[in-house]
């Protein structure tokens, strides 16, 4: 008998244990849609940041990452990227739908922004959408997993909540990555005092999220157990905690310390900040686990 | 894909077969099929299938061995085979060696029946997967006229298998079966399995009784013990009237007969004196006690055998069998109970005996050198309540056809020999006469390898290479000078490997086969391409009957017809006997032969020297059976011919007056002269204590204790594999790859934890008589603390099947086969062994 | 009319034949298996159980696989009540995937043959009617049902275990089933209402 189950061996056990892993939106090609999802929650994120601190270049780099990194990762994530543009087709009834007119007014409305396109109600309009588009982004990628009602670990309010904080706190590191990239004029100081509050207040929401799995029992409980004792949890304490609370926190806070050039500490604050972002939504989504169909003493 | 000839359907799309599915108008099976039979597509269509002959470059024989293949055509092939041949039937035809898988019946069954007896070699020997049931099917013989056996569940209340997974997973007609144990256990009808194993049957068991492998006999002795001595509860009539309970015994343990006729004797209790069983005027019969008979105490048969059991009591037996005396006591009497002694049913319009209580046994129970006294001691379960031949008993397998409506033909019944006992119609062979050659064949020397001449009775002679082994201890005067082996992959399915590959190094070998498999790679000198099922033509392929459905219900005769041509240059076994009958000169007899086989009468028997083609005798023997009017053309259109079973021919007990042998006067006497046989040629290891008439019980080899070696392991049977050749098939394959237990080696939790083994953990199992398995660690609740099971026949190694190449594991090479572990009635081998485990390092 | 169907776990003895009936009618790939066997096992020997329970799509009432398909390839065929997925439409996202509590749904992407050596004359057939990059699944054998015919799984159990009909007749033989034998569904907490039934092995 091989020792190593090929990928499809790996389906045949999974079927039969009572707590099964999703693996479609992890393994293989799966992981595409994490980071998909990853560039445009940073994307949307930084498009509010930029606007609200009026900085183009994070302008640039959001509307690159919507529409360039998560959407080529989108198309070469699906299995027949040749008919993407049906997924448009269900809005009444599918988050997936919803998210991509989000991502295609977005797109419109960012690119009538960023052209600079002249008129009197345009501009203002171009950019109210394109705000209400990004504010949609953030919204639904949670809501895309929230609606797997095969998997309690995800089908809670808590989820969308976590992706919208992350996604915000994403924005904002992706702003200061820009910034330590040669962005001038641009107030450093007051989006870090916002992006360690918003540092703190995710960790804080990741903890409670963790509780309320935990607290569900049954295959949300497992997964929490997979994510903090089990296969996750190299990623989780190493990419989530580590670098992504941590590193952040530890580097705000021993600035002085440190003596590092102020944009570099930015900069690396940022990066570790994004990191810890990827792999938030990648722990969270290699966590889930289906509801036992069959549990361990039969039916 | 098994041995079961089910009815199938095949859809084709230009040309490409692309669905097997069941045939609804066929009684064997009615349009459902297990997974095996759903699978031959992947069997068809394999690109690892042997495709051309192939001739062996390597001169080196040796079990894993690369034999370096290179492809030559058929003639050429041909030539060097009937070159062979012709050497060997000059010299001495008994130098011809034949095996063949049992799985292909009705090529093996031509070859049997036909082209050795034509060439003029005795040498058969049958084997494929151990002993088969070889057991069973001689009691089978004697208590039911048949090859086996199958409940009539259709009306039974209480089923208890012994090591048997009738219905449940395996067995014979088991697609039909399958449909009516469900439809019985939805009904209400309690099932009770004894096995070491949760295998599939105990999972669906009302009651799951583990016990110790090779103790089955113990058990049911103690069941007897209960029924004829302690409750009393016994068939007294059926005893009387329809077995030999009434016969008288001498004290030398043979019959007391009649001076004058011979005839057994029987105590008249009206006429106060012995009387021969088939005097005229008898009064009432003795069932039990002890009589005086010139002078000699005589007892009863049954009184024979309530005395034989009586030191079988329950506290006894849990000691031999680890089953509490409370349990023993509940099985004994709810048996015994359900049997409703007395009662009847009408069937069609006949009032008949009921006795809905049936004990069926097989492979678990008697694979162990105690194999026919634990036999005999099951079966006798029946037939002391009655519950033999009747509705909601054990039925034999058809015994009784009265033919067609049109023709009167296929037609065989049994009847009852001169001491009055049952005697058998014809069996696996199609005797016109309906009589089946002389039973029992007597011990006459030991010459020859397969032993039909020493113990000819089993029906299958997988000993022959250890016999070969032996043979200075038998002193064969001649040994295999060819082997033709029809799709048998010995070294695999027999015992150890070394075992067979000793036995035939020397030999010129021709492996007809499907693969290049692991027999064919060690010892074969020219490989020929077999056209599977699929591809070939097989007139009345299940005509041994033993595959139909028991009960009531529809007889059904069939074709098997190529759904395909065959691919590549793949030939049918039966198509290249007739061309080497032909290259041999030996056409004539085997005419003569296929004429007895197929039961052929003028106009359509065979004439002499005449070279038929096999289309024209597949034409000429559907004419035979059943008129001009369903000859092949025929069958090819309508794929099978039915009409309704009769009562009389399903519950023939009480219609045909021959009685039930409870005791196996055959079985001493041909004890006694295999014993002086053995004396006379100054043979070692001849233990003939196990020929005994009545049962009784000693442990297994594997069963004895063994300092070191604290666990038995056994192999069980999965409803998706048979024999070795499925786990070449990838749609079985990924079943195992996705079931929790057919890949692993199966330890009681306890055990496990107690050896510091865990789920998962490569563990190393070490047989005391020799041979090692390795494989991965299943804990499991579902087998006894003191038993590893591993489902059979997996651990591939052959280059030719690469698909199969280590999965599974290999069980049979923890089995020696010798005369120490063998049962001599039946040639039974003990199929478990005596082993222990540690855990290993993952290599 | 909606059609579902009944499995008698007293009957079936996870034999597998339903596994390889599908697909050897619908000519699945490695690793598809649309009907496919769950084993069980508990207790403390001696006092062991063990069941076999076949699943597959449940053709749910509320199927959360066709409440999150964003093309509607996923769909609930009014008529019926089946449910299948129309694989022209299909892009892949496996949304379906993640809401079917069943694991009744595999996602082409492997094309692996069985043998590992390139598409045999059957495989070549079959695996035409299968489209790479698409979710696909039970659909009740859509194609038989238009001859009147049941599913493959169904009409092949040889142990009789699988029984089909029309679950709004209440005279038809899986409602009567349901009702007189104790007929249950798996997860009804979930709200999927599936349209296959169960019947307890111990009655």
């Amino acid at each position: 008998m091989s020792s190593m189950p090929d990928r499809l061996d790996l389906r045949r056990q999974d079927l039969a244990q009572v707590y099964r892993p999703q693996r479609e939106w992890i393994d293989g090609r799966g992981i595409l849609i994490v980071v998909a999802h990853f560039f445009s929650g940073i994307g949307a994120g930084a498009w509010l940041w930029s606007t609200l601190y009026d900085f183009p270049l994070g302008r640039v780099l959001a509307f690159a990452s919507v529409m360039g990194l998560s959407g080529v990762a989108h198309l070469a994530f699906l299995g027949r990227w040749d008919r993407f543009w049906r997924i448009l087709r269900r809005p009444h009834q599918s988050w997936i739908s919803r998210g991509m007119w989000a991502i295609g007014v977005f797109g419109l409305a960012a690119g009538v922004v960023l052209l600079r396109v002249p008129g009197s109600v345009l501009p203002g309009l171009a950019t109210a959408l394109s705000l209400v588009a990004a504010c949609g982004i953030l919204l639904y990628e949670g809501f895309v997993y929230a609606a797997s009602r095969a998997i309690p670990f995800w089908r809670t309010r808590l989820l969308p909540a976590l992706y919208i904080a992350y996604g915000l706190r994403g924005g904002a590191a992706l702003l200061l990555v820009a910034a330590a990239l040669g962005g001038d004029g641009f107030d450093v100081a007051a989006v870090e005092a916002i992006k360690l509050w918003v540092v703190v207040s995710t960790a804080v929401l990741v903890l409670l999220y963790l509780v309320a799995g935990s607290r569900a029992g049954g295959a949300a409980r497992e997964s929490v157990a997979q994510l903090v004792a089990g296969r996750v949890s190299p990623s989780f304490y190493g990419g989530t905690v580590l670098v992504g609370i941590v590193v952040p926190v530890a580097l705000a806070l021993g600035r002085e310390t440190l003596g590092l050039p102020e944009l570099a500490l930015v900069g690396s604050i940022g990066v570790a900040s994004l990191v810890g972002d990827f792999y938030v939504k990648y722990c969270v989504v290699k966590a889930g686990v289906y509801t036992p169909m069959v549990g361990a003493s039969g039916v | 894909m098994c041995y079961n000839q089910c009815g199938i359907r095949g859809h084709r799309v230009d040309g490409t077969l692309v669905k097997i599915e069941g045939n609804p108008e066929n009684p064997i099976g009615r349009g459902r099929l297990c997974a095996r039979g759903l699978a031959g597509i992947q069997l068809l269509y394999d690109p690892h299938r042997v495709d051309r002959p192939l001739r062996r470059t390597n001169p080196e024989k040796g079990i894993g061995v690369d034999p370096g293949w290179e492809e030559i055509g058929w003639d050429e092939a041909l030539d060097e085979i009937t070159e062979r041949l012709v050497r060997v039937r000059e010299q001495d035809p008994r130098g011809l060696f034949f095996s063949g898988t049992v799985i292909s019946l009705a090529p093996l069954m031509h070859a049997l029946g036909t082209f050795l007896p034509a060439f003029g070699s005795p040498s058969a020997f049958v084997s494929d997967g151990h002993h088969c049931g070889n057991a069973e099917h001689i009691l089978a013989r004697t208590l039911h006229a048949s090859v086996t056996t199958n409940p009539d569940v259709a009306h039974c209340d209480h089923l208890l298998l012994f090591g048997c997974q009738a219905g449940l997973g395996t067995y014979y007609a088991l697609t039909t079966m399958a449909q009516d144990v469900a439809d019985a256990r939805v009904r209400g009808m309690k099932v009770v399995v004894v096995d070491p194993f949760l295998g599939t049957a105990a999972e669906k068991a009302d009651e799951w009784v583990p016990i110790k492998p090779g103790s089955d006999g113990a058990l049911a002795c103690a069941m007897l013990h209960l029924l004829v001595n302690e409750y009393r509860i016994f068939d007294a009539d059926y005893l009387r009237d329809h077995a030999d309970g009434p016969y008288l015994l001498a004290e030398d343990g043979w019959y007391a007969r009649d001076l004058e006729s011979g005839k057994p004797l029987v105590w008249d209790i009206d006429a106060g004196e012995a009387r021969p069983f088939d005097a005229p005027d008898l009064g009432a019969l003795a069932l039990e006690g002890h009589y005086l008979v010139e002078s000699t105490t005589c007892r009863t048969v049954f009184q024979a055998l309530r005395e034989q059991v009586a030191r079988w009591t329950p506290e006894v037996a849990a000691e031999a069998t680890g089953v509490p005396a409370a349990v023993i006591r509940r099985m004994a009497r709810e048996f015994g109970e359900a049997a409703r002694i007395g009662s009847t049913t009408v069937i069609d319009g006949v009032e008949l005996p009921l006795r809905p209580a049936s004990a069926l046994y097989f492979k678990g129970a008697h694979g162990h050198d105690n194999a026919w006294p634990t036999s005999l001691a099951i079966e006798l379960l029946n037939e002391v309540v009655g519950a033999s031949n009747v509705p909601g008993g054990l039925l034999g397998t058809n015994p009784v056809c009265l033919g067609h409506p049109e023709t009167g033909s296929p037609r065989w019944q049994p009847g009852a020999d001169g001491d009055g006992l049952l005697e058998a119609g014809a069996l696996l062979y199609n005797d016109p006469f309906g009589r089946s050659p002389g039973w029992p064949p007597t011990p006459e020397s030991a010459e020859l390898p397969n032993l039909r001449d020493l113990v000819g009775w089993p029906i299958t002679t997988c000993f022959t290479p250890a016999a070969l082994n032996d043979r200075e201890n038998f002193s064969f005067d001649h040994a295999p000078q060819v082997l033709l082996n029809y799709g048998s992959n010995l070294l695999m399915s027999v015992a150890r490997p070394e075992v067979c590959f000793e036995a035939f190094r020397d030999a010129f070998v021709v492996c007809v086969n499907l693969y290049s498999d692991e027999t064919a790679e060690a010892l074969a000198d020219i490989v020929l391409p077999d056209a599977c099922y699929l591809e070939r033509l097989d007139p009345l392929p299940n005509f041994t009957r033993h595959h139909h459905p028991v009960g009531m219900g529809d007889w059904g005769h069939t074709i098997r017809q190529p759904m395909v041509e065959p691919l590549y240059e793949r030939r049918h076994f039966s198509e290249v006997l007739l061309e080497l009958a032909h290259r041999l000169g030996i056409t004539e007899p085997m005419n003569l032969l296929t004429n007895n086989l197929f039961g052929l009468t003028p106009p359509h028997a065979l004439e002499g020297g005449v070279r038929y083609g096999w289309r024209e005798i597949a034409d000429r023997a559907y004419r035979s059976w059943f008129g001009d009017e369903h000859g092949l053309e025929w069958f090819e259109e309508h794929g099978v011919i039915t009409w309704p079973k009769k009562v009389e021919e399903v519950f023939w007990k009480p219609f045909i007056h021959a009685r039930a042998p409870i005791y196996n006067e055959w079985v001493k006497r041909s004890g006694e002269q295999v014993a002086e046989i053995a004396l006379d040629r100054g043979m070692k290891g001849i233990d003939t204590s196990g020929f005994l008439p009545l049962p009784d019980w000693r442990p297994c080899r594997a069963g004895r204790p063994r300092e070191g070696y604290d666990l038995q392991a056994i192999y069980y049977r999965v409803p998706w594999h048979t024999f070795s050749m499925t786990y070449e098939n990838p749609w079985l394959d990924e079943i195992s790859r996705g079931e929790p237990y057919s890949y692993f080696i199966c330890i009681n939790t306890a055990t496990a934890r107690a050896k510091e083994i865990e789920d998962g953990d490569s563990i190393e199992v070490e047989g005391a008589d020799g041979g090692t398995l390795r494989g991965r660690a299943r804990l499991t609740e579902g087998v006894h603390p003191d038993v590893l099971a591993v489902a059979n026949n997996g651990g591939h190694w052959a280059k030719g099947m690469p698909f199969a190449r280590g999965k599974g594991i290999f069980f049979n090479q923890l089995l020696p086969m010798d005369l120490e572990h063998t049962d001599l009635v039946s040639l039974s081998m003990d199929c478990d062994a005596r082993v222990r485990v540690r855990k290993v390092e993952e290599a | 009319m909606r059609l579902g169907m009944v499995i008698d776990l007293k009957r079936c003895i996870g034999c597998y034949g339903c596994q390889v009936a599908c697909k050897a009618e619908n000519g699945t790939r490695p690793g598809t298996t649309w009907a496919r066997v769950v084993k069980r096992e508990w207790g403390e020997y001696p006092d062991v159980k063990k069941l076999s329970i076949p699943v597959l799509c449940m053709h749910c009432g509320e199927p959360p696989c066709v409440e999150v398909c964003p093309t509607g390839a996923s769909q609930k065929r009014e008529r019926d009540g089946i449910v299948f997925v129309e694989g022209d439409v299909c892009v892949g996202c496996r949304a379906c995937v993640m809401a079917c509590p069943y694991g009744a749904r595999y996602y082409q992407d492997d094309q692996s043959d069985y043998f590992g050596q390139g598409e045999n004359a059957y495989e070549q057939c079959v695996y035409s009617a299968h489209q790479k990059g698409v979710v696909e699944k039970c659909d009740f054998c859509r194609h038989r049902l238009e001859r009147g015919e049941e599913p493959a799984c169904s009409a092949n159990c040889m142990c009789k275990a699988r029984i089909f009909g029309d679950l709004d007749d209440p005279e038809s033989d899986v409602s009567r089933l349901i009702r007189e034998e104790g007929g249950f569904q798996l997860n009804p907490e979930l709200g999927t209402d599936p349209s296959v039934w169960y019947l307890p092995q111990e009655r």
